[in-house]
């Protein structure tokens, strides 16, 4: 039995899939429970549905295997929230 | 997929259930017996709305799950529906419930369903 796939891989995987998005991963009730928190520019004027497939959609190979659960938030990164970023990410 | 006569059965009651009730939960575990905590989530939801629904029991049968993913393309359960229209799943209906915007939908189904 192999051990089930690392939070870090999880976080890869989403990153890869929705480029310039910021994700956290986390899991909860043990080790194959994964939590996300997906910010992205790619859901803008996607409805919460579109946003959720989006993200089932990076990892659908490792749900209901390696992954047992994968509870999502998601919300649309606009324009002007990643300048602010930016901009925040220069100052020291 | 669909020659198998089982699988063309449960598309045909999946259709029924949406369609047949305001509020149609898929989920594991019965009403008030809910075996997993997204499903029992949603179903608490529900209940402090006071709203009626209805729920399946997945679990009853490997072939009710893979139907109902089969219509709407959605990996996990629960999976819930308001006015025949999917609505996602319990992050969704949670943040949608947290947001006021679930009680709107819920509202708008129901006049539709008086029209």
């Amino acid at each position: 039995m192999q051990d089930s796939v690392s939070v870090d891989a999880v976080r890869r995987r989403i990153e890869a899939a929705l480029p310039g998005a910021r994700v956290e991963v986390g899991t909860f009730s043990g080790h194959d429970h994964f939590q996300a928190v997906v910010e992205a520019p790619q859901f803008a004027g996607k409805t919460l549905v579109q946003q959720h497939r989006m993200v089932y959609a990076a990892v659908s190979d490792l749900l209901g295997g390696e992954m047992h659960a994968l509870a999502l938030r998601t919300r649309a990164l606009g324009p002007a929230e990643q300048e602010r970023e930016a901009v925040e990410e220069k100052q020291p | 997929m669909t020659d198998d006569p089982k699988m063309q059965q449960w598309a045909e009651q999946i259709e029924k259930d949406i369609n047949g009730n305001l509020i149609f939960v898929y989920a594991k575990g019965e009403k008030n017996m809910a075996m997993c905590g997204f499903s029992r989530r949603v179903m608490e939801i529900f209940d402090r709305l006071g709203v009626e629904y209805q729920v399946r029991n997945v679990l009853v049968d490997p072939i009710i799950r893979q139907a109902v993913s089969a219509h709407t393309s959605w990996p996990t359960i629960p999976q819930i529906f308001i006015g025949g229209e999917f609505i996602g799943g319990c992050d969704i209906v949670s943040e949608m419930y947290e947001s006021g915007e679930l009680q709107k939908t819920i509202e708008k189904a129901r006049q539709t369903a008086n029209a």
